[in-house]
């Protein structure tokens, strides 16, 4: 059972991400992006990250999709679909792309997982909360200091010119 | 149980579809859609790791939350200098785009 | 105490003043250029004076070792240099005074008197060095200030042109100097002048070096064949051909060789080069000087002339004959060039021949002028007779009657010429509408102290030497000789130019007068021989640099330039094309690192 989830969830992610790099209208993109973003928040939810699966919903689905959906409505008549999406390398691209997969996937099967200890407890919100206010503290505040440069940052440049 | 390699087959997999996306579409809020995926490509690797190794700080949920937060201030300075560019340009074509040619 | 390398540091100083706040100081330059000169004269005084008291040469430090022997910073403390020192100072005093009205409404002002003392501090340092390398600086330093100083009105192509012909004249002098120099310290392995008395060495080698450090003496003190550059140099202010052009730096070559007596009395055959030279020199540039009609030009000739007659004294085996004429013909050279430039100043003109009758308006200037010609001319007892006297008795002493005959010979021509000079210029009736005035009192008070010297400087040497004439029979019977021969030129000339005979119709000596005025064509000679080729050889040059150097450097950039147009071509400018050069590129170094 608990591997048909898996299975599920993975084929989901695998059909949507796919769908949300080939769609002509962009907006259907971003729509399928969505899609692919709940279910790697599934993804998480399956390997008991809870905390993790619900911020992945709630940022990016609720936050960075909504910002994309504007800036598509924002950028509307780019978005017509008689207007060709693709750039002229893209044959060579899916053949470099699937070269890469292939030679990742070779990598991945030479590895000896095997020889990893596995340990299946999970990590609780409690533990996260401690690590992010102790020994990730620091890190923790840069990033705080990055997301306002970045709302200033976007705040200036998206200021309209006089 | 499922194998730790699955997950990084599907984050391997994750990952190629960005790359392409970023190679091939020509509008650039797709480009941005596609790094997304190559970030959450990134994010799957490092909780999987995190449950299967057993890290006891949760180092790995840690750092998948960073990541978050990163993509997030990314999207927001992408999406806004997009903005920008096509209020100045009236297009979002990459191929449209060779200012540093000359 | 040794305060003798103190002096050229006044003019120095002078010069940095000058040099960077010259525009703020205005006439005040020249007070501050005099203020140095007036210091370094008080100390040259007070050199002289600690040198009765037993003073001599000391050294400041070492300079470079080379193979176990050191040349020093070294001052050389001696009669020749105090004489030298007096001598650049007291003149280079009141040229400077001079100088203030002479140079008074020139754009260019505090810059001349920063360029006047800068030659007086290189040449007070070429006179105190006490070795060939530190005088070698010093004497190019003064051919640098004598450039500056000839061109110094750039604006006129003349002037320009004599300034370079000037420098690269001399500069030919100055390589074989340099030269010599080597050989010399090769031969017996010292730059000290100190070391010249006891040298030892290969006969040949050092005849050779000393030939090759008298060319640059020959360059310096413009003598035959380098001589071309004086006569041109006076293209430049009056007031500096009185003091580098006559008085102290073609001294130099003169105080050179008497620097290096020692080396030359050792080798005869360099001695009889610098007599003979000396001798080529002295008659040469007479003969010239009695046809020209440039004012400058006449005292220019008699300058090379003079100081060739320097040179045969020194190379008779006369040091002190030599000097001492050098001495004497300071003062009065000075002086006359000081009175030329007071003529011009006031005429406005150098041509004599528009000249005359002078006298009566410009009676301080005049009545110097006289008195400058009559020392030059050799008339007792004004300082010429004395030291000319001097130098006749030394070359018929050491039995050198050819040379003897020359000296004679000089001396008449001398008195011919400087004698026509005057009398074209001062007496007779103007020629031309002039408007002469007499000029003002900065440059009339000069004129009159120079006169005192140049009428009495002589008795200084005349006491100390009456010794040694008692002992030789015939000094009595060269002094009547020589005054005879001096009275008959001044009388040829009075004949000539103030009674207007004509001994010989200029007609019948036409091919002489001709080779005369046009200088023995030396200056053709000189062009066609040497400065066409050159230029030639110089245009090739420039053909192969243009055509084959440069065209191999662009040829080399034609070729990058065609393959980076290649290579441009894979600047796309997409910023795709590079993300996906990119991503094969790292598929391609995964394969290959991880062997798949």
């Amino acid at each position: 059972m608990g591997d048909f989830v898996f299975y599920f969830i993975a084929l989901c992610t695998c059909v949507f991400s796919v769908l949300a790099v080939t769609q002509r209208d962009i907006f259907h993109c971003a729509l399928w992006l969505a899609l692919t973003l709940m279910s790697i928040s599934g993804v998480y939810f399956y390997l008991d990250a809870a905390f993790l699966g619900v911020v992945q919903i709630l940022v990016y689905v609720g936050g960075i999709i909504t910002l994309f959906i504007f800036a598509i409505k924002l950028t509307a008549h780019m978005n017509d679909t008689s207007i060709r999406q693709t750039s002229k390398q893209w044959v060579i691209s899916v053949f470099v792309t699937l070269l890469l997969l292939l030679v990742l996937f070779k990598v991945f099967a030479r590895t000896s997982w095997a020889e990893i200890i596995l340990k299946t407890d999970s990590t609780s919100i409690n533990q996260i909360g401690l690590s992010l206010m102790t020994h990730y503290a620091l890190p923790f505040e840069f990033m705080s200091v990055i997301l306002l440069a970045a709302m200033v940052g976007a705040i200036v440049i998206g200021k309209e010119k006089k | 149980m499922i194998p730790l390699v699955y997950f990084i087959f599907l984050s391997a997999f994750l990952f190629c579809v960005g790359i392409y996306g970023a190679l091939t579409r020509r509008n650039v809020i797709g480009i941005l859609v596609s790094i997304e995926l190559i970030l959450n490509a990134a994010n799957i690797n490092l909780v999987a790791f995190n449950k299967y190794l057993g890290t006891p700080d949760g180092m790995g949920q840690v750092f998948s939350l960073f990541v978050i937060a990163i993509a997030a201030a990314a999207s927001v300075v992408g999406l806004i200098l997009i903005i920008a560019i096509y209020r100045d340009r009236k297009a979002l074509f990459t191929d449209g785009f060779t200012l540093m040619k000359e | 105490m040794n305060i003798a390398h103190y002096i050229p540091l006044f003019p120095f100083l002078a010069f940095v003043i000058n040099i960077f706040m010259g525009r703020r100081l205005k006439v005040a330059s020249a007070y501050v250029s005099i203020a140095a000169c007036v210091l370094a004269f008080i100390f040259s005084l007070l050199v002289f004076q600690g040198f009765s008291a037993g003073q001599g040469s000391y050294s400041l430090g070492t300079w470079l070792v080379i193979n176990g022997k050191s040349l020093n910073f070294g001052v050389i403390v001696d009669p020749l240099t105090i004489m030298m020192l007096l001598i650049v100072t007291f003149i280079g005093c009141f040229i400077l005074i001079y100088s203030i009205g002479y140079m008074h409404d020139d754009p260019r002002f505090s810059r001349y008197f920063a360029y006047i003392s800068l030659f007086m501090s290189s040449m007070l340092g070429l006179v105190l060095a006490d070795n060939f390398i530190l005088l070698l600086i010093f004497w190019e330093g003064v051919g640098l200030c004598s450039y500056l100083l000839i061109a110094f009105w750039y604006e006129r192509p003349a002037a320009a042109a004599a300034g370079l012909k000037a420098f690269i004249t001399t500069r030919i002098g100055d390589t074989g100097f340099l030269v010599g120099i080597l050989i010399l310290f090769f031969a017996c392995g010292t730059f000290h002048f100190t070391d010249l008395k006891s040298v030892t060495g290969p006969e040949s080698l050092l005849t050779l070096a000393a030939i090759l450090i008298f060319t640059g003496a020959m360059g310096k003190s413009a003598q035959f064949p380098l001589h071309v550059w004086l006569p041109d140099a006076m293209e430049g202010p009056t007031a500096v051909s009185a003091l580098i052009h006559a008085a102290t730096m073609v001294a130099a070559g003169v105080y050179l060789v008497a620097r290096c007596f020692p080396l030359f009395s050792a080798h005869p055959m360099a001695l009889q080069t610098v007599a003979v030279i000396g001798g080529i020199s002295a008659l040469m540039a007479a003969t010239i000087a009695t046809v020209n009609n440039d004012i400058k030009r006449v005292l220019a000739y008699s300058t090379i002339s003079q100081l060739g007659l320097m040179m045969l004294g020194l190379g008779v085996g006369g040091l002190s004959a030599g000097t001492f004429h050098l001495m004497t013909h300071a003062f009065f050279k000075a002086l006359l060039f000081l009175c030329a430039g007071s003529v011009i100043h006031a005429v406005g003109t150098q041509d004599i021949q528009k000249m005359g009758g002078l006298l009566s308006k410009m009676k301080i200037t005049g009545a110097t002028f006289c008195i400058g010609t009559l020392a030059l001319a050799g008339v007792p007892p004004f300082a010429g007779f004395w030291s000319k006297d001097e130098i006749l008795l030394t070359a018929w002493n050491n039995h050198h009657p050819i040379l003897f005959v020359v000296a004679l010979l000089t001396s008449f021509l001398t008195a011919f010429y400087m004698a026509r000079l005057i009398f074209l210029v001062l007496f007779g009736s103007a020629r031309s509408q002039l408007h002469a005035h007499e000029s003002p009192l900065t440059m009339t008070i000069p004129l009159m102290v120079l006169s005192v010297f140049a009428a009495f400087a002589g008795f200084i040497g005349a006491p100390i030497k009456e010794v040694g004439m008692e002992a030789h029979g015939g000094s009595f019977l060269i002094m009547a000789i020589s005054t005879v021969v001096s009275l008959t030129g001044l009388g040829l000339a009075y004949l000539l130019y103030i009674r207007r005979i004509v001994l010989i119709p200029v007609s019948s000596v036409s091919g002489l007068h001709n080779l005369l005025v046009n200088k023995y064509y030396i200056d053709e000679i000189y062009d066609y021989v040497l400065i066409k080729p050159c230029l030639r050889l110089c245009q090739g040059s420039f053909v192969f640099d243009a055509k084959i150097v440069d065209g191999l450097v662009n040829a080399m950039a034609s070729i990058t330039q065609f393959f980076s147009g290649l290579l441009r071509k894979t600047q796309t400018g997409l910023i795709q094309n590079y993300l996906f050069v990119q991503i094969l590129s790292l598929v391609l170094l995964l394969i290959w690192l991880l062997k798949i």
